[in-house]
């Protein structure tokens, strides 16, 4: 262990690391705080950067630029009312409301302390939660893996705050654009329509820079360019903040139990963490009519929350190649290309790099504090930046990465098609975030259950014969039917209603 | 872009359709009882009933309409034209521009179009897009050809490092 710990510590204290380190976070501070550019799209921008990287500085970089960039959204949302990144949108009224009050100091100042409390609190949970997990699913066979898929699957269609049939529909998308390529049992080409360009299938990489870049740059086209922030002068930033602590230590608790909670669920990420957080912050509240008027406690639990959920997004990511959230689902194939190949054995035999990350998520949690305040006292400078000059070098950075992942010209045109898929979806109220999901988890899903279906010569009756495999089957299959019920429920419920108001 | 339910419900049918019925007729591995063809099938048949229910409007009542913050002291009403709605396609187009053209006419000048035209299509005047268009593709050819050693292509105006 402590062994260990040394090799760790050597991994991250070379030069690489540590600038790699700093830019990313310079990045992340930035993209994060610019409205419309989403932690996920500033994570996806960076994967071809991270190609050249050595495997522990290339996942140090996204750590870092992750990390900053859901601590970075709090400031366009508390200076302007409009969130940097979705998982600031919970509290933007509230921060603003804050600032409006004069109190904006105390708004950032809580923003920058409970992201990194929050943050740290997740990489606990990462290093607690990850190993005893990793000792049970060593013994998994490919039902288990099924199941543990399937399940994944489901949460990210629960969780997704539109109607489950869509997100239900969105995952299908996902895992039938994961079905493209020779890579399946048979080794047929598959929907490749004759293009040899698919024959290698579609990377997830290309997809998800056009789902949350090159969307976002049309969104931008139809939408109205946000005001600047006003020019102001900051007072002390972190000040009072050690009395907020204390005064709300169990709702900080219970913010940073509730992100790591979503952050390990599949698919639910920061944003989500965060709107929870927030509603369970009003509801249990002692003065939830102070909530919406510049009150700091929904702030404290959600600010926590949604940096919690991002260390703790790696858990399933790091032991099964599950994605927590869709950071993690780049994450995750950064993984794969540095031969860190997800799975229980990275635990015993790259041990040294898993205690990397988790050191590298407190570092970054750590330095975020000094960078954070040193971003918000520039933040009127660097958010003046108008739309019409980040968009296009944004657009620039799509066409040329896309292109470097595999030195491959079609990569653009992945982005560009995945750009209007994504752009399509969103509008309609298909949640992205499933599609996602169904794309990385598409071939692993596949294999499972093929690997199950042959292994059990087509019967069905195994798949539910091992112990741990029932169970997380009946938990799959229970969040499958648990959309029904509660449709038959509401249905039950409301129906005398319009028929009263009809006569 | 916001089509009603039906339309994208029943496209889903359609899609689902097609993935099942060209799912099924792949060839199975031989002496195997389940092959590439099996979970096309699956896929296709749920997507197609996932289609089929948001066409008829189940579900429906889980959506929350997405509360936009409106931004204080009154934001101009945004154009609203048949051709308006288009510009959003202008990104994708674009990187298509970049796909077709990037071989023959080499990075620097594509990419100096294309910083052009996104940048006035936000609303930028010549005077910050002009010099926007030449500067970013030079500093992202530095970043992306020199430091990462990705093979841009060079075409009519080869960058002299």
């Amino acid at each position: 262990m402590l062994n260990t710990l040394t090799q760790a510590f050597a991994l991250i204290t070379t030069w690489e690391v540590i600038v790699a380190m700093f830019a990313a976070s310079v990045y992340g501070l930035v993209i994060g705080s610019l409205p419309g550019l989403s932690a996920t799209m500033a994570t996806a921008l960076l994967v071809p950067v991270t190609f050249y990287l050595s495997p522990i500085a290339a996942i140090a970089t996204i750590v870092a630029a992750s990390t900053m960039a859901i601590f970075a959204g709090d400031i366009p949302g508390a200076l302007l009312r409009i969130p940097g990144t979705p998982a600031s949108a919970a509290y933007a009224d509230e921060a603003y409301a804050m600032t409006r009050k004069g109190e904006a100091e105390l708004a950032l100042g809580a923003g920058v302390w409970f992201s990194a409390v929050g943050g740290i609190a997740g990489t606990l949970s990462l290093m607690i939660l990850a190993p005893p997990l990793a000792e049970i699913a060593l013994s998994f066979s490919t039902f288990e893996y099924f199941w543990l898929a399937f399940l994944g699957l489901m949460c990210a269609t629960l969780v997704a705050r539109s109607s489950p049939v869509k997100a239900i529909a969105s995952m299908f998308i996902g895992l039938l654009v994961a079905c493209i390529g020779i890579e399946n049992p048979g080794g047929v080409p598959r929907f490749t329509f004759g293009m040899t360009n698919l024959f290698g299938g579609i990377e997830p990489i290309p997809a998800l820079v056009g789902v949350f870049a090159v969307a976002q740059v049309m969104r931008a086209m139809l939408t109205p360019e946000p005001p600047p922030i006003p020019r102001r002068r900051f007072g002390s930033i972190l000040a009072g903040q050690w009395k907020l602590t204390k005064k709300y230590n169990w709702q900080m608790t219970r913010g940073n139990i509730i992100g790591i909670i979503i952050g390990v669920l599949p698919g639910a990420g920061a944003d989500m963490a965060a709107w929870v957080s927030y509603a369970m912050s009003k509801r249990f509240s002692k003065e939830p009519e102070k909530f919406g008027t510049g009150h700091v406690e929904g702030v404290v639990e959600a600010g926590a929350s949604n940096n919690a959920s991002i260390a703790s997004g790696w858990v399933p990511s790091l032991l099964f190649g599950i994605p927590g959230d869709t950071i993690a689902a780049i994450a995750i194939g950064v993984l794969y290309m540095k031969g860190l190949n997800p799975g229980p054995t990275l635990f015993t035999e790259k041990a040294s790099s898993m205690y990397a990350i988790y050191l590298m998520f407190i570092i970054a949690n750590i330095i975020m504090i000094p960078l954070g305040i040193i971003m918000i006292r520039l933040a009127s400078h660097v958010l003046r930046a108008p739309r019409s000059t980040v968009m296009p070098v944004i657009m620039l950075c799509c066409a040329v990465g896309s292109f470097a992942i595999g030195n491959n010209i079609f990569g653009v045109v992945i982005v560009a098609t995945f750009g209007v898929i994504g752009y399509v979806m969103e509008e309609n109220g298909y949640p992205v975030a499933a599609m996602v999901l169904g794309i990385v988890m598409g071939t692993m899903i596949e294999q499972s259950f093929v690997t199950s279906l042959i292994k059990s010569d087509g019967s069905v009756l195994p798949f539910f014969e091992r112990p741990i495999a029932a169970i997380l089957a009946a938990m799959a299959i229970g969040a499958l039917i648990w959309p029904v019920l509660v449709w038959v429920w509401r249905k039950l419920k409301r129906a005398p209603v319009p028929a009263a108001s009809a006569r | 872009m916001r089509l009603p339910d039906r339309v994208t419900g029943l496209f889903l049918v359609g899609l689902g359709a097609a993935a099942a019925y060209g799912g099924w007729q792949l060839p199975p591995v031989p002496g195997q009882p389940v092959g590439p063809n099996v979970f096309p099938l699956v896929i296709g048949t749920g997507l197609a009933l996932c289609g089929l229910a948001i066409a008829f409007g189940i579900g429906r009542s889980f959506e929350e309409e997405e509360h936009l913050i409106p931004v204080e002291g009154g934001q101009p009403p945004p154009p609203t034209g048949k051709l308006y709605g288009l510009r959003a396609l202008l990104p994708p187009a674009l990187l298509l521009f970049y796909v077709f053209i990037a071989d023959r006419l080499g990075f620097i000048l594509t990419a100096a179009m294309i910083v052009y035209v996104t940048s006035t299509a936000l609303g930028a005047r010549w005077k910050v897009a002009l010099p926007l268009a030449l500067l970013a593709p030079i500093g992202i050819h530095l970043i992306f050809s020199k430091l990462l050693r990705v093979p841009l292509p060079p075409g009519v105006l080869p960058m002299p490092w």
